[in-house]
């Protein structure tokens, strides 16, 4: 085993989540070394390696990113490669496959860039509902931070009250909204006609200006699986400004095990480089920042004497509570083309159906026109036909403008059942895979047969459809919470208001994983939001150090 | 059109403010607008710093130079000049203290400034400009550079010493422009090339010249060379805009559009245009019709269905980093927001500027909106990082396939333009020179100590052993 020097703050992970504490911990004065289990690649080879891909691989947004030996992730090329590594099972197990890469920049390489905030309910559950948790503090707590975390990513939006969601803000947009495509459109109108107002998203993508010398958006429509300009926000994008600033990262650098010490501190974390050799590194602070499946399953391998249960685990809390907004999907045959793909793969939500006092008997929703474009799509059905010649020009062309997809994501409430655990089954350097049981229940059964499924047919038909096929198997939505939930009581929760744990004064776990609810919303603008809270925290506690 | 729509939100508020700031003492605003025709601000405000207030590095070929505050600041800027002393800053390069500016600082051009407009210019950096009392980094030169003295000798040669008389043969609009174009717009200090004491060429003005990592083209009427081929309105447009049919500014032009051409009015842009029509053409030696070189193609029948993220070809590279908003094919966005690469100045002509385009990238924001471009590693922040390597792969490509040019770019070719051009011979040169000096006057003390020697030996006949 080797020793490596250490620093001040020692930040496992590259993702939004380390990226942002880290350039404000160096911001503040503190050296900072980062661990990457993963490879680091430029923007242009993924771009290059996505448009490379033959089209079957539509489906498959994750391809242009094939995992390493060293740093597995689930890989859905086949049924084969997606049942390898995350082990799912219960009622639900299809639904948590969720899709992140272990690359240096993280998931939000194939993010949406879409930055919902909470709403002040969201976070008042069993108070408001008496369902699920209430958070330890209010929104009006966040807003700074989720006001913080917009300008750090970049976050575009409308600056009509109206317009915004929730319209509870302390300044406006760093940028103005993007337009709609013609099919965004088309959804909002039909929405109206109903009643329902489809709100241009908060997205972390350039509109019209640059923003940190990343360039405006020019509607690529490939946010999902890269943007190949750096338009939209990605933890990638400040690597080299966090170099800049003298921070270390190291990639292909496999964290292990956290080590305690005298006083259940943090003493160093252990890392595997590809061949398995061990390096032990020292710190003041740790930042465990892996996702919300990777960070608990770190935490669970690490057991001691002190910490039978692994790290930070005295509330047996740890990999419990796992959430995700469980999806939907209603595939469209409209009458007249929608022209889906002008602009990002998604602009807009309707966010009012998350909301109402029918959360105490069942999940609220939200519901979306999927802006992806829809050619590849359109022509894989239509070779199916056996057309040819002009025909077959005709029939892609009618696919691809004709078809839309609405997409409906329901609120998860946090289930203790709802656990990752350590599999028995071992990846290539001898490390537990995960495992997790996942069952929506009851909550988001009800409402995906009396509410959402409804609601989401009613507006397909006012758009004009002449078919509608809703999905019956929920589906992941890729927004991995709860493993390490937020709270104030430290029997049953791992991680307190500033995301460090209860167990480790010196061990902070920001993310997903502390979110305390999730909301029908994407959960990064949260979990950026409780970054720089923990960042604040962190720093505030090396100056009293 | 929804970034221009953005924009134009956002410009209108500027303008706004700035027409509420602005002081109604009529000369304060003939100032400003002699300051902006003057382009003070292109040096004098550092990015993201207070406005006037200096400390901007100039990477020249001799060292780096920072510019001074010329806030009103008693401590800092040049509050205590007088409207004398003002006037010999500008005209003569002296400052107040009597020491000579490097010409860094235009004042060759500057010297045709009217004395009304002098009396303008001090108003408003008097009273128009708000006071900052910090004080920008010192410049210090390497020797024998950071002897000011030396500009003394250097200012006896090469700086004139009285305005332009007015040519009645000529129109008014040509004898502004001249006075413009001379003078406030000091257009040759970048165009013209500069000799080995980095002095403007004779007979070569408006020729073209390195300004550190960029390139200012031939803007002289030659048809081959220059940009006699322009029509009047193109090269109104461009001034204004920054943006012609086969060329968009970038860089120091890109400043000199953002901050100074786009506010001179329709009659002073007319001016400028109608002199520069008429300085003798030079043509250069080898020249290309930078402006309708390339066609459109690409790699990527050999490219597409195979997994390659070759880093050894560029066009793989070009693919991955530049299609996605040049297009496929090189041939820019429809509405002319991405320009096509192809009949493009940049990648048409054997110079600086494509590389240092694609390392720096473009950032201009007219009344038009911004045109944007990111830099692929020119500063560490960049998001996206190529190599010198990679940066010659691409560009060597670029100008194959879109600049009519198979001479290659090196990696070395981009190793220059990234530390900021080329350095000038002169710092060197002068270090030989002396050193040479040193030499010989070391040799020669050495055969006088000799020949003494030899005389005393003899004197005393005794044999004395000198060392050598």
């Amino acid at each position: 085993m080797t020793e490596t020097n250490s620093a001040d703050i020692i930040v496992v992970g590259t993702g939004v989540i380390g990226c942002l504490i880290a350039e404000q911990l160096l911001d503040a004065g503190h050296s900072v070394l980062m661990l990457e289990a993963g490879p680091r690649v430029e923007r242009w080879q993924i771009v290059e390696k996505y448009r490379n891909l033959p089209p079957v691989t539509v489906t498959n947004l994750d391809a242009a990113y094939p995992p390493s030996r060293w740093a597995p992730f689930l890989d859905s090329t086949s049924a084969t490669t997606a049942a390898d590594y995350l082990q799912l099972e219960g009622p639900n197990a299809r639904a948590y496959r969720q899709d992140y890469v272990r690359y240096a920049g993280g998931s939000t390489w194939h993010w949406a860039g879409i930055c919902w905030r909470l709403t002040p309910d969201d976070m008042r559950l069993k108070s408001l509902y008496g369902v699920g948790r209430d958070w330890a503090f209010d929104y009006a707590t966040l807003e700074p931070y989720y006001t913080r975390a917009e300008y750090a990513m970049g976050v575009c939006g409308p600056s009509d009250p109206e317009l915004q969601w929730p319209p509870i803000r302390s300044k406006p947009y760093p940028m103005g909204r993007l337009p709609f495509g013609p099919g965004e459109q088309k959804f909002t109108d039909a929405a109206a006609r109903l009643g329902l107002k489809n709100l241009p998203s908060a997205q972390a993508r350039n509109s019209g200006v640059s923003y940190d010398s990343r360039p405006p958006c020019c509607g690529n429509n490939s946010c999902i699986p890269v943007c190949p300009i750096g338009a939209k926000y990605d933890a990638a994008s400040s690597l080299p400004r966090i170099e800049a600033k003298g921070g270390k990262i190291l990639v292909n650098a496999v964290v292990y095990r956290i080590e305690t010490g005298a006083g259940n501190q943090i003493q160093a974390v252990h890392y595997f480089d590809p061949n398995g050799q061990s390096t032990r590194v020292m710190g003041k602070l740790f930042v465990i920042a892996c996702n919300g499946i990777e960070t608990p399953k770190i935490l669970l391998m690490s057991t001691d004497t002190r910490n039978p249960r692994g790290v930070a685990n005295s509330s047996d809390q740890v990999g419990r509570n796992m959430m995700d907004q469980p999806k939907l999907v209603a595939a469209v045959m409209l009458a007249e083309p929608a022209w889906t793909g002008v602009g990002p793969v998604q602009g807009s939500s309707i966010m009012q159906t998350s909301q109402g006092d029918f959360r105490s008997e069942h999940a609220g929703a939200l519901l979306r026109f999927n802006n992806m474009a829809r050619s590849r799509l359109g022509a894989m059905q239509a070779l199916k036909t056996g057309l040819v010649g002009k025909a077959l020009d005709a029939e892609i062309r009618r696919l691809s403008a004709c078809t839309a997809e609405l997409t409906i994501e329901h609120e998860l409430l946090p289930d203790p059942n709802n656990r990752l655990t350590l599999s028995s089954l071992k990846d290539a350097l001898g490390i537990p895979k995960p495992n997790i049981y996942y069952d929506v229940g009851p909550y988001v059964r009800k409402s995906a047969e009396i509410y959402s499924t409804p609601l989401v047919k009613q507006l397909a038909h006012e758009m004009g459809a002449t078919d509608v096929k809703v999905t019956t198997e929920f589906t992941n939505s890729d927004h991995i919470m709860g493993g390490m939930i937020m709270g104030a009581d430290p029997t049953d929760s791992v991680v307190d208001v500033d995301c460090r744990a209860h167990d480790h004064a010196n061990l902070f776990l920001p993310g997903g994983g502390a979110m305390t609810t999730a909301g029908c919303g994407n959960s990064t603008l949260t979990m950026a939001a409780l970054a720089l809270k923990a960042a604040d925290a962190m720093v505030a506690q090396l100056a009293h150090a | 059109m929804l970034r221009q729509a953005l924009f134009g939100i956002a410009w209108l508020a500027i303008t706004a403010l700035h027409a509420m700031a602005a002081d109604a003492d009529p000369l304060v605003v003939q100032g400003d607008y002699l300051a902006k025709a003057s382009d003070c601000t292109a040096c004098h405000t550092a990015p993201g710093g207070k406005a006037f207030a200096g400390g901007l590095a100039i990477a020249s070929p001799v060292g780096t130079i920072y510019s001074s505050n010329i806030t009103p600041s008693k401590t800092a800027g040049i509050g205590l000049y007088t409207r004398d002393q003002f006037a010999a800053a500008l005209r003569k390069g002296v400052r107040r203290d009597g020491a000579n500016l490097y010409p860094a600082m235009p004042y060759t051009a500057y010297a045709v400034l009217s004395d009304p407009d002098i009396d303008a210019l001090y108003a408003y950096f008097m009273k128009g400009v708000a006071p900052v009392d910090a004080a920008p980094p010192k410049t210090s030169l390497p020797f024998p550079m950071n002897i000011r003295l030396s500009m003394m000798a250097w200012n006896l040669i090469f700086l004139r010493d009285s305005g332009l008389q007015p040519d009645p043969a000529q129109s008014a609009a040509w004898n502004r422009g001249r006075y413009l174009v001379e003078g406030a717009a000091h257009c040759s200090t970048c165009h013209t090339p500069r000799g080995f004491l980095m002095e403007e060429r004779s007979g070569q003005a408006f020729a073209g010249g390195q300004v550190g990592a960029w390139y200012a083209p031939n803007i002289t009427p030659d048809k081959n060379s220059g940009i006699g081929s322009w029509s009047k309105p193109t090269l109104i447009g461009y001034l204004r805009d920054g943006i012609a049919p086969a060329a968009r500014a970038a860089g120091t032009m890109g400043e000199a559009v953002e901050h100074s051409f786009q506010y001179l009015t329709p009659s002073d842009l007319d001016a400028v245009t109608t002199y520069i029509e008429t300085v003798p053409a030079v043509e250069n030696a080898n020249p290309v019709d930078r402006f309708g070189e390339g066609k459109p193609g690409s790699d990527l029948a050999s490219m597409r269905g195979a997994v390659i993220d070759d880093a050894s070809r560029g066009s793989v590279l070009f693919q991955g980093n530049c299609a996605s908003c040049h297009a496929p094919l090189g041939q820019g966005g429809t509405d002319g927001y991405f320009p096509s690469l192809f009949h493009n100045s940049t990648t048409g002509a054997p110079n600086s500027n494509l590389v240092a385009t694609i390392l720096y990238g473009v950032n201009r924001t007219t009344a038009h909106g911004q045109a944007f471009m990111p830099g692929f590693g020119g500063a560490k922040t960049d998001s996206n990082q190529l190599s010198d390597h990679e940066i010659a792969l691409v560009a060597t490509y670029v100008r194959a396939e879109y600049g009519g040019s198979s001479a290659a770019v090196s990696d070395e070719d981009v190793a220059t333009v990234r530390q900021g051009g080329p350095s000038s011979p002169l710092v060197l040169l002068a270090r030989v020179a002396i050193g040479v000096g040193v030499v010989a006057a070391v040799g020669l003390a050495v055969i006088l100590w000799r020949r003494r020697h030899r005389r005393d030996a003899s004197q005393s006949q005794r044999s004395v052993q000198t060392g050598s």
